[in-house]
């Protein structure tokens, strides 16, 4: 059975990726416009204070975000959940900087075993080192017996 | 009643129901945007049931995207702080569902209140559950 708290002493708020990127105006208003948006400036890229929308921020953190020599816990990885923060508005068009490290890694067992929870945070700036926001992506795996 | 400020806020007060557009092409335009391009289970039911699923899928992100809506849709001077969802159970694409949310605490001094978050398909059955923190304008 994995030490949880082995695995937090060992991997919890190491940064293990850094990724510079330009969000697409046109593709988070779209992702906006399909949730039933209405706010202008989240659905017209034009609008003088256009921001991403959060939904799209949340798409920044998909994926299997783990350090390269995380172990394997068995199981296929679950999108169980998505959490974003917003500190200021993320702008589209411009260069951005995502930092992600794991944020938090704790168990859940029930009748059928035991469920790690693992939460990857991404920390995006801009280019003048401002914090803007906190995209979470918590990925569920369920715990093989041999692992 | 318009909704401005903190103060037009209660504890217990509820948000939609409210029934967003689950239509695939939806889920298709989502998955497009954001780069899964390779991504069957998002785009066509043929490609969802391949991979063992009822259908399609509606992209938890558009889950969260339904639920963002729905707060600026009934208040829309607020500012969405943090918003936090768990993808219970899948949601399935040209199914309807329904998005709702409560107001769970309200803090004057800093012009916020905490809601819970709710999306429950058509049988009833709760799918996405989450919370948000929204700001009012001073």
């Amino acid at each position: 059975m994995v030490d949880i708290e082995e695995l937090k002493s060992k991997y919890l708020n190491l940064e293990f990726a850094r990724l510079d990127f330009v969000v697409d105006a046109e593709k988070s208003a779209i992702v906006a416009r399909v949730s039933g948006e209405t706010r202008p400036e989240f659905i017209d890229p034009a609008h003088p204070e256009f921001e991403v929308f959060p939904a799209y921020i949340a798409s920044l953190s998909s994926g299997r975000h783990l350090p390269i020599n995380f172990p394997s816990l068995g199981g296929i990885p679950v999108d169980g959940g998505k959490a974003v923060t917003s500190i200021k508005p993320v702008p589209a068009g411009v260069s951005l900087d995502g930092r992600t490290h794991l944020h938090d890694i704790y168990d859940k067992s029930g009748r059928s075993g035991r469920m790690i929870f693992l939460v990857s945070r991404m920390k995006i700036y801009d280019a003048a080192e401002n914090l803007l926001a906190l995209a979470d992506s918590r990925m569920v795996i369920r715990e093989r017996s041999d692992a | 009643m318009s909704i401005v400020s903190i103060n037009d806020i209660e504890f217990g007060m509820e948000l939609g129901p409210w029934l967003p557009d689950t239509a695939l092409a939806n889920s298709t335009a989502v998955a497009n945007a954001v780069g899964w391009l390779n991504a069957p289970r998002f785009t066509s039911h043929e490609g969802g049931r391949k991979e063992g699923l009822p259908g399609a899928l509606v992209p938890g992100i558009l889950g969260m995207g339904f639920l963002c809506a729905l707060i600026h849709r009934e208040i829309p001077a607020a500012r969405i702080q943090k918003v936090d969802c768990v993808f219970r159970a899948t949601l399935i694409a040209d199914q309807p569902c329904t998005v709702t949310a409560v107001v769970t605490d309200i803090d004057t001094d800093t012009r916020t209140a905490e809601l819970d978050l709710l999306i429950r398909n058509d049988a009833g059955e709760t799918r996405i559950v989450g919370t948000a923190t929204i700001c009012m304008p001073a």
